[in-house]
Parts: C-alpha cells; sequence; structure tokens
C-alpha cells in the first residue's frame, strides 16, 4: 500500500486543463520530485495536495484513507503542510508572533508573550535555524522566511511537506544549508514533494522523480533508474529542435535606439548599447540582475534614472511614460496580470488600451474602428477567444500574453521591448510567441528580448547582452553564444584557462 | 472557436435589468400592501385652480367628496418618489464615475453644504430682501454659478490633493468631509439662510398641470444619460475604468493616470453642486447641516447599482437605478407604516443584500463560463 497515491486527478482553469487524469504514488519517507516544463502542472499538483485548489475530479488518499483537503488548514490537520513564497506569514508581525499565529499561548486571555517568544525559538532550534523571533517577518531575506515555514510545518505535526521551486530565489550557500535541513526532515521520516525543475538539485536530493507534461502524468520512476537526458526527454516530450529565426537572413537596418551610460541608483550603471531596425538584441542575466528595471527605464518609468537614451537620433526624456510611448516604443511586461493587462476589462478594451487616442472623434471611441482593430491582431496572432468580448481574465495564459503584445502591435511601436514574453504560457503559445517575434523583426520591428530562458534568448537573438549586478558584463555575437559561456558571464565566473 | 471564424457578435447582458426587476417588485409590493386612502376630490376650476368638490346630500347640507386613492400608485407620491430620489441620484452618478475608477468620495454631503450655504449667500443678496434686489435675474446666474463652481473647486482640492500628495482617497475625502462642513458652518454661524429671487425659486418648482414638479427629475436624467455616455462611450470613460482594472497596467499603456483621478473627483464635486443647485430652488434655504450623511445613502446608491468598490465596474444608470431602490425602501417605510426609526436598519440591510447578490451573479457567470469552457 503506498503511503500517498494520486489516482486520475483532474483539475481545470478557465482555458487550460492544468491537470488531466494524473495518477502516481509516492513512499513513505521519501524524497520525491515533481518535473516537467512551466505549465506541466506540477505546481497545481502540489497546491492541490496542500488544499490551495481542489481537483474537478479524481482521488488523493493518504495511507489508505481517501482525504479531500478543502484549503490549506485542513490540509494542516492532514498532516500535510506547503512551503512557497506566495502565501507567506504575516509581514508585520514578528517571527515569534507568526510562528504561534494559529494558538498563541494566552494568561487570562492575554497573549503571553514570554512563553510564545519560548515556543517559537524551541521550534526554529528544531530546525537549527539562528534567527532572533522578535524581528518582523517583512526585514527577513527568502531563505529565513523558508525556515520559519519550515519551523512552522514541523511545529503543527506535518507528516508531508511539500516544496514548490524552493531555490528559486536562494543564493548557492543558502540552498546548501536547505538541502542539509531536507536530509535531516528525511531521516526523521518525513516525505517532501519536491518541485522543481533542476536537474542537480533533483539528483542529488531525491528518491523518486515523476515527471508531467502538459497536464499528463509521463512518468513515475526511482531516480536510480534514470538520468539527466532521459529526464528531460520526458519533460519535452520530444528532440529540442533550435528555431532558426528567419530575420537572420536579413541585414539589419538603420539604428533606432540607442543608449548611453543609462544608470539608476541602486539598480544598475553603465548601461550603453544600440539596437537597429529588424534586429534581435538579448537581454541574459540572473534574476536581480537588472534586465526588467533597464527596461522599465528605457521605457520611462523609472524617474531617478540618469543617462541618455536616443530614438532614431533625437534624444528622449527620461521618467515620461509617454514621451517614450511618442517616439515609439513599447513593453511588454514581465508581470502580465499586474502590468500588462486591465483583467476587468475584454479582448477588444485591452487591445485598444494603447490606442486609444487614435480611436477616438470628439471624444467617442469609434466603435467600429475599435472592433477592427480588435479583430485584425486577434486573428494575426491567432487569439484563441470565444469572442473579442470575452473577459481577459478567462483566457489562457498564451492567449493572454497574445492580447497583451496585441495592444503594442495595435500602436505600431517601431521599438518593442519584450520581458519574459513566454513567463506562464504552455508549450505550444511559446513556440508560437517565439515565431511571432521573429516575424515581427522581418517586418522592421526592433526588438529587445529579456528572458531567464537562457534557450530562449540565445534561439532568437542576434546578439546577446549578459548583465551581471547591474552591468553589462559581455556582449556577445550570434556565433559566440555558448550555454557554458553566458552563464559563466552571468555568474562572474573567470573562463576556464583555454 | 478560433478568431479566424466569422465574428461573433456577443452583446453585453443588460445588467441593470436585475435592479429593475426589483424596483418592479418593490413598486408592486407598496401597491398591494400600501392600501389605499379616502381623500376629498379635487376638480379644476374654469380659472385653472384646484378646488374640492362637494355634493348636497339628503339633508341639504354640502358636503365633502371623498375618493379612494392607492398610497402608493398615484401620480402625487410618484412624483414625490422621483424630486426625493433626484438629488441622490445626481450625486450617485459623479459617485460612480469615483468609484469605477477605484476611489471612494465621502465629502459629497459636506461639498453639497457647503455649496449649498455659498450658492444661498449669493442668492440672498439679490433675493426681495437683499442689497441687489433690483437685479434678480443676473443674481440668479450667479447664484447658479458659485454654487456649481465651488462644489467643482472642492473637487478639484480633492482630486488635486490625492494626486499630489499620494494620499488615500478615503483619507483626503475624510478630511475634507469635516473640512467643508466646517467651512459651511463658519460662514453662516449655523444660521440659515433663506430669502432668494422668485424667478429662480419658480423655475424649480415649476409644475406641470396635474401639479408635478419635474425639474428635478429631469436633471436627473440628464446627468444620468451624460454620465452615462461619457463612462461607456468616451475614450475619457474607458480611462477611467482601465485605471479602475489596473492602475500600472494603465500607467504602462501610456494612460495619465493623475488626470483621469483629477477628473473623476471633479465629476463628483460637480454632481453634489447640481444637486445643492437644485434643493436651493425647491427648498428654498440652506444651512451648514444640508445633507448630512448624504455620503452614506450615494455610495449605498452607487453599490446597489452594480458599482464595485474594487473598481473598473459600475454604470450610471445602474447609480440612478440604485438611486430608486434606496429611496423606495425609505417611502416604502412610510407608506407600509413600519416604524420611521427601523429605516436605517432596513437600508443598511439592503446594501449588503445587494452587494452579495452581485457576488453570486458574479459567481454564477464564472461558473458558466467554467461550463462552457469544459464543454468545448
Amino acid at each position: 500500500m503506498a503511503f500517498l497515491a494520486f489516482t486520475d486527478l483532474t483539475k481545470r482553469f478557465p482555458g487550460v486543463l492544468a491537470l488531466d487524469g494524473v495518477s502516481f504514488a509516492v513512499e513513505r519517507g521519501s524524497c520525491h520530485a515533481l518535473m516537467g516544463e512551466n505549465g506541466a502542472g506540477k505546481s497545481t499538483l502540489g497546491k492541490i495536495l496542500a488544499g490551495v485548489y481542489t481537483a474537478d475530479t479524481g482521488a488523493i488518499q493518504l495511507d489508505g484513507q481517501r482525504i479531500q483537503p478543502a484549503n490549506p488548514l485542513a490540509a494542516r490537520h492532514l498532516g500535510i503542510a506547503m512551503v512557497h513564497q506566495e502565501l507567506a506569514f504575516c509581514p508585520n508581525l514578528t517571527v515569534a508572533e507568526n510562528l504561534c499565529l494559529g494558538d498563541f499561548p494566552r494568561r487570562f486571555g492575554f497573549v503571553n508573550r514570554a512563553r510564545m517568544r519560548e515556543r517559537a525559538r524551541a521550534m526554529l532550534a528544531e530546525i537549527e535555524a539562528a534567527l532572533d523571533v522578535d524581528t518582523p517577518m517583512s526585514q527577513l531575506s527568502t531563505a529565513q522566511e523558508q525556515m520559519v515555514q519550515i519551523a512552522a510545518a514541523l511545529g503543527s505535526g506535518a507528516r508531508i511537506i511539500v516544496m514548490d521551486e524552493p531555490t528559486s530565489s536562494l543564493s548557492v550557500a543558502e540552498s546548501e544549508h536547505l538541502f542539509t535541513l531536507l536530509a535531516q526532515l528525511r531521516q526523521r521520516g518525513l516525505t517532501v514533494i519536491y518541485v522543481s525543475h533542476r536537474m542537480e538539485e533533483i539528483f542529488r536530493l531525491c528518491d523518486a522523480v515523476t515527471v508531467l507534461r502538459d497536464g499528463r502524468h509521463v512518468a513515475t520512476q526511482p531516480i536510480s533508474a534514470t538520468n539527466h537526458d532521459a529526464l528531460i526527454h520526458q519533460m519535452v516530450g520530444r528532440e529540442v529542435v533550435a528555431l532558426t529565426p528567419r530575420h537572420l537572413e536579413r541585414e539589419p537596418g538603420e539604428e533606432v535606439l540607442r543608449v548611453e551610460h543609462l544608470a539608476s541608483p541602486g539598480k544598475f550603471e553603465g548601461i550603453s548599447f544600440a539596437l537597429r531596425r529588424g534586429e534581435v538584441l538579448g537581454f541574459a542575466g540572473l534574476v536581480g540582475a537588472g534586465r526588467s528595471e533597464i527596461a522599465q527605464a528605457i521605457f520611462g518609468l523609472d524617474p531617478r534614472a540618469t543617462g541618455r537614451v536616443f530614438v532614431r537620433g533625437k534624444e528622449l526624456p527620461l521618467g515620461d511614460v509617454n514621451a517614450a510611448l511618442a517616439a515609439g516604443l513599447g513593453l511588454l511586461p514581465e508581470d502580465r496580470k499586474r502590468l500588462g493587462l486591465v483583467l476587468s476589462m475584454n479582448c477588444r478594451e485591452n487591445t485598444s488600451l494603447a490606442t486609444l487616442p487614435m480611436l477616438t472623434r470628439l471624444g467617442f471611441v469609434r466603435r467600429r474602428a475599435e472592433q477592427a482593430l480588435a479583430r485584425k491582431y486577434a486573428d494575426r496572432l491567432r487569439v484563441k477567444t470565444p469572442s473579442l468580448e470575452t473577459g481577459i481574465a478567462g483566457l489562457s495564459g498564451g492567449n493572454q500574453q497574445k492580447v497583451a503584445l496585441a495592444k503594442w502591435l495595435a500602436r505600431q511601436c517601431g521599438i518593442l521591448i519584450v520581458d519574459e514574453p513566454t513567463r506562464g504560457v504552455d508549450v505550444g503559445a511559446k513556440a508560437e510567441i517565439h515565431t511571432l517575434l521573429d516575424e515581427l523583426a522581418c517586418q522592421g520591428l526592433a526588438l529587445l528580448v529579456i528572458s531567464s530562458e537562457l534557450p530562449e534568448v540565445m534561439n532568437l537573438s542576434r546578439r546577446l547582452l549578459v548583465l551581471r549586478a547591474g552591468r553589462i558584463s559581455g556582449d556577445l555575437p550570434r556565433h559566440e553564444f555558448t550555454q557554458p559561456g553566458i552563464l559563466r558571464l552571468m555568474a562572474g565566473v573567470a573562463a576556464p584557462p583555454a | 472557436m478560433t478568431a479566424t471564424a466569422p465574428p461573433v457578435r456577443t452583446r453585453r447582458p443588460f445588467q441593470e435589468g436585475g435592479l429593475l426587476v426589483v424596483i418592479l417588485v418593490l413598486g408592486v409590493v407598496l401597491t398591494v400592501f400600501g392600501g389605499s386612502v379616502r381623500v376629498p376630490k379635487l376638480q379644476r376650476t374654469a380659472t385653472g385652480e384646484m378646488e374640492r368638490v362637494f355634493t348636497t346630500n339628503a339633508a341639504g347640507e354640502k358636503e365633502l367628496v371623498f375618493e379612494e386613492r392607492n398610497k402608493f400608485l398615484n401620480s402625487q407620491s410618484l412624483a414625490q418618489l422621483a424630486k426625493d430620489t433626484s438629488f441622490i441620484a445626481i450625486m450617485a452618478v459623479g459617485a460612480t464615475f469615483v468609484i469605477v475608477s477605484g476611489g471612494i468620495d465621502l465629502s459629497v454631503g459636506a461639498i453639497y453644504a457647503l455649496a449649498s450655504v455659498l450658492g444661498a449667500m449669493v442668492f440672498r443678496r439679490f433675493g426681495p430682501e437683499g442689497a441687489d434686489a433690483a437685479s434678480g435675474a443676473t443674481g440668479a446666474w450667479l447664484g447658479a454659478l458659485t454654487c456649481i463652481g465651488v462644489a467643482t473647486l472642492a473637487g478639484f482640492a480633492n482630486g488635486g490633493m490625492i494626486v499630489a500628495l499620494r494620499v488615500h482617497p478615503f483619507i483626503i475625502t475624510l478630511g475634507t468631509m469635516a473640512i467643508f462642513r466646517g467651512v459651511a458652518f463658519v460662514i453662516t454661524k449655523g444660521q440659515s439662510i433663506g430669502g432668494f429671487p422668485e424667478g429662480f425659486r419658480s423655475l424649480v418648482r415649476w409644475e406641470t398641470a396635474s401639479g408635478l414638479s419635474l425639474v428635478p427629475l429631469g436633471v436627473m436624467v440628464l446627468v444620468a444619460i451624460v454620465g452615462g455616455l461619457y463612462l461607456s462611450r468616451l475614450a475619457a470613460g474607458r480611462r477611467i475604468y482601465a485605471i479602475g482594472g489596473n492602475e500600472l497596467a494603465s500607467r504602462y499603456s501610456g494612460i495619465r493616470v493623475e488626470r483621469v483621478k483629477l477628473s473623476v473627483f471633479i465629476f463628483s464635486g460637480l454632481t453634489a453642486g447640481l444637486a445643492a443647485l437644485l434643493s436651493l430652488g425647491y427648498y428654498g434655504g440652506a444651512t451648514s447641516g444640508d445633507g448630512q450623511g448624504y455620503e452614506l445613502n450615494v455610495i449605498a446608491a452607487a453599490v446597489v447599482g452594480g458599482a464595485s468598490l474594487s473598481g473598473g465596474r459600475g454604470t450610471a444608470l445602474g447609480a440612478l437605478l440604485g438611486a430608486f431602490v434606496i429611496q423606495m425602501i425609505s417611502t416604502g417605510i412610510v407608506i407600509l407604516g413600519i416604524d420611521q426609526n427601523y429605516s436605517q436598519i432596513i437600508i443598511g440591510t439592503v446594501v449588503i443584500v445587494a452587494v452579495l447578490l452581485d457576488q453570486l451573479n458574479a459567481w454564477l457567470a464564472q461558473r458558466g463560463f467554467a461550463a462552457r469552457a469544459g464543454r468545448t
């Protein structure tokens, strides 16, 4: 009898089938990896187990008992806890208060602060975390916050801990500490579900691995029975074909954007580069290297930026979005739900959002023209939606991203900055967006592509700027693109002697 | 289907349909349960005045003729209802602008009072007992201009501070709510102000042949139409929905968020000024205590009318109908003979129930969407 078994689990979100009949089992006391590409359904599965979502159909069995956690608290009572970054604690309260949140030690109805601190210290000592329990939660680093979450999970008697991409924003040393802790937890008989797409971690930590692809179960196997290449093959499901963009066949045109000594205090400095018509320039760098910040500064969203930006030879005033827009710049932001789209509006309204002044007569929106515009770009970008009047919130990530892109194409902008253009987008839509960006470059659009996915920028770009800690650490033409070389520039490690 | 198929014209469901149903139901309830009263029968004389009808009974004495009249469903009480609603409804349209943009304006009642008393002081100067009684017509214009101008400026002050100081509208308008009313009190020293030019008053109190006063009603309809067109058809209105739906994304799309915010507070002030002007003409006097608690009725009307306090949703027609629902309940309490003291409790309950129904509706719509997505 398996300790934890998933049977035919299905979960649908508006527009996406996140999980499609997934079944597998997890052994007691094991560290079980869940792997898959973005949008494969691994986080959804973890969240269903932890009670954040409920499955549409299918069953979960824990120790032979059928369970159906309706909310995170119910999951906690079943001994299942999740460690992730979104659902943290109350940032305004201290570590001790957060650790005792559900059950404050009381005396005559008042919180007994001394006992609360004592209990919190004991909980942290369990996992050998050296933290001051009186620190406000908001002052902790991500790694420290994770420690507190793990301490809280253990304190509530968790038997299963779900970890969702725990190392995605940790430094190397912090990750090491986490791995040691996880090893200890397993010695105590805890079962860990480890959601990640980092190979090295999986092979180091886990006993078994389950691979999901596009919401379907692909394989569950002991880690000893598989290897790096086999896992990649299972995750992708086909050979990875490197796209050869057609825009490379043409010579880029005249220079349209020149950035000189762009700097913003505490974010980046000394950024200079030029971009030509029909050229695709990639920005690579680790999280926090300043990629998105530079894009925002060029687009006029950083009031503290200094330096000079020229568009077609004319200097652009910094810190003025409307000047940037008038000069023909567009920015597809990294976080489309927060920065790119108005979720309460429909496809048509989102498409025309940046084009309204061109669609009005005497202040009135010309409805026919607006509809025609939205229709044109929905067709061109192959947006899948029941109608243009459908609320944008109901579309899948890929289609939302296409609408966010349509907004800028509708404006006929000549220079487009795309920040993580395929984040949270399923595999099919991703390929479509890549082809589309290539087409746009062929038509003469100057593109600046920012992405954390190295293969993405390497595939698309003609030239690549590597950023490290807010500075340009490398400027590579396409024939010099190699993954190890770029990674070294990103991390600031010297190249091995030739 | 994909976007390459022929376009499907999906009509937006008529969002205010539910409110119309509520109003009809309330109307029927009041008509049926309100019962009728015996009132003296009136008739119009040859000179156009109303007089009571008498009859001569068997004993040869003159006696009044009575007729049965439904307490609710008669032209007098319907016109009364419309007039009472109009003040709140006009301001509710303004409040809807603010709420759709993601803000809130608590100071409308105070702006109403301030505009009333300042307008009243100008009117009195040109009134029968004023210093410039001779030029009553110009006076009426000046008074109206003062009333509306002051209210617009007050709205500008609200919006300006919210934008310049980057403080949440709740805080700013909570402050100005006290400040504007305080200014009104200091200026009038708590005295009521009356004695306006007759021309102005008779204009607002103009009645139809059957004794219905329709000017406030007309202004209300006009404000609702203009506000509705602004929100739904103008690019400026679209920008209000955009910043209410997602301020950051709007900024990223080149919308000048500060201007839009400023405009909605100016509009809210303007509607408070219009309502104040109508009340000056209708009641012929003003004190600094006027419009006390209006902000709650106005916000309640907008919310019952479907405006979402988290921004991005709401219509002018909804605000108008919401105001009717609230006023009908107040009127209904009187007609049904329920203790007046319960009216606040009932109205408060209605606001909460309306919002719950709206959420239920949104939830059902979402479920419907999920079900449709599941079939394809």
